[in-house]
């Protein structure tokens, strides 16, 4: 069974706190505002009631309890470094434990991610994956714009909209699939498609703008209203099998109009060309998790970059820019 | 002679009908001039689509000369949605 820190903590006087960690580990970690027991092996021979095991992050003693079948014992969600995080800021970030261990996010990533206010432009085949990931992940704030409605051929692609949401508004339909996933990130809505007079506006007071357009011509003014701001433009293409992602305008990297100085001619859309429904959901996906790269700082990214995937024979191609 | 190796992507492959293809051409051919004769290959299917050049999956956005085992890709604007 799993216990998350809050949890613990509002019913700390029911459970008795054993401490599997090695010695080096709590003295680096100290477990503050808990009483423990150490127990390296996890054993409580003589101990009666609830029991909550920890180790630094989680992993380890719920491995314990399933190996060992402790049906009534908790494991502590996001272990010690969880329970710090939450003593120290009163904020429980446990739920986002299997991220948080990772050495390249951390607790101090998983709050930029929290503070982070993303635009997403589109929100059909690729803005429906960014978006649903980027809410998964905990992102602070989205900025969710497209003025189209769901129709019955979006369905096989944009898994945000379903049978129900026919004829509503695209923002309406992820914002309301949105909110039951995480309702912890703030999502605010604009029932229009990007142009010349609303664009910079929402650019500009965001982080990271998503391009998940369906047009060039509004990936064009995405692309200067990035520069303009020097707010980074994460760019999503797709053709049929294939897809493109290439993170642009960052700190002065080459944007869509250095790749294709003039407006380019014979760009077909999804409605064209056709795209199996799979394409748009994973190419969605690498561009948020670009996105996180960006807003923590993680290193190698896409930046200046164009990753092109062929889903056919699942090949990727890095072209420098 | 110089032979040359053509990554084809989006447009590129369907016009084609391959995701790849190795070229003998004359010493001294350009990016320009392979790009004509790719166009010229694909019997109209490439009129009207703008092409990019990378060279050795490096973008090049001018033209030019081609060296022998170079890897070519060409890059048509794909749109979304």
């Amino acid at each position: 069974m799993i216990i998350t820190p809050k949890e613990l903590r509002d019913r700390i006087d029911e459970f008795t706190v054993l401490d599997v960690r090695p010695e080096t580990q709590r003295n680096e970690f100290p477990m503050d505002g808990l009483e423990t027991i150490i127990s390296k092996d996890g054993s409580t021979p003589n101990l009666e009631g609830k029991k909550v095991l920890v180790c630094q992050f989680g992993i380890v003693t719920e491995g314990m309890i399933i190996e060992n079948e402790l049906d009534d014992i908790f494991s502590l969600l996001g272990g010690a470094q969880a329970w710090i995080q939450f003593q120290s800021e009163n904020e429980d970030l446990s739920r986002w434990s299997r991220q948080t261990i990772l050495p390249e996010i951390g607790m101090d990533g998983q709050k930029k991610l929290m503070n982070a206010t993303v635009a997403v432009v589109g929100l059909g085949g690729l803005g429906c994956p960014v978006s649903q990931s980027l809410v998964t992940a905990g992102i602070g704030k989205l900025v969710l714009m497209d003025g189209d409605i769901v129709e019955l051929s979006n369905l096989h692609r944009q898994p945000l909209h379903g049978p129900d949401d026919l004829e509503k508004k695209k923002v309406k339909s992820a914002e309301e699939s949105l909110s039951k996933i995480n309702s912890v990130t703030t999502i605010k809505i604009v029932d229009d498609y990007l142009d010349e007079q609303n664009g910079l506006d929402i650019i500009r007071n965001c982080d990271v703008v998503i391009d998940a357009t369906d047009n060039i011509e509004t990936r064009q003014l995405i692309d200067r209203f990035s520069k303009e701001t020097n707010v980074p433009m994460v760019y999503g293409g797709l053709y049929r099998w294939e897809g493109q992602v290439a993170v642009l305008n960052m700190d002065g990297s080459p944007g869509y109009k250095e790749l294709f100085p003039e407006p380019p001619s014979g760009g077909d859309t999804c409605a064209d060309a056709g795209v199996l429904g799979m394409l748009p959901n994973i190419i969605g996906n690498i561009q948020a998790m670009e996105v996180v790269k960006l807003i923590i700082g993680i290193e190698p990214n896409l930046v200046g970059k164009l990753l092109i995937y062929d889903g056919m024979n699942h090949s990727t191609q890095i072209i420098q820019l | 002679m110089i032979k040359v190796t053509i990554k084809c992507f989006s447009q590129v492959k369907y016009a084609l009908g391959t995701n790849e293809l190795i070229l003998e051409l004359d010493s001294g051919t350009t990016t320009s001039k392979l790009e004509q004769l790719v166009r010229e290959m694909a019997e109209g299917k490439l009129d009207d689509i703008s092409l990019r050049v990378a060279v050795n999956q490096k973008y090049v956005p001018n033209e030019v000369e081609l060296q022998d085992g170079d890897e070519v890709a060409f890059i048509p604007p794909v749109q979304g949605g």
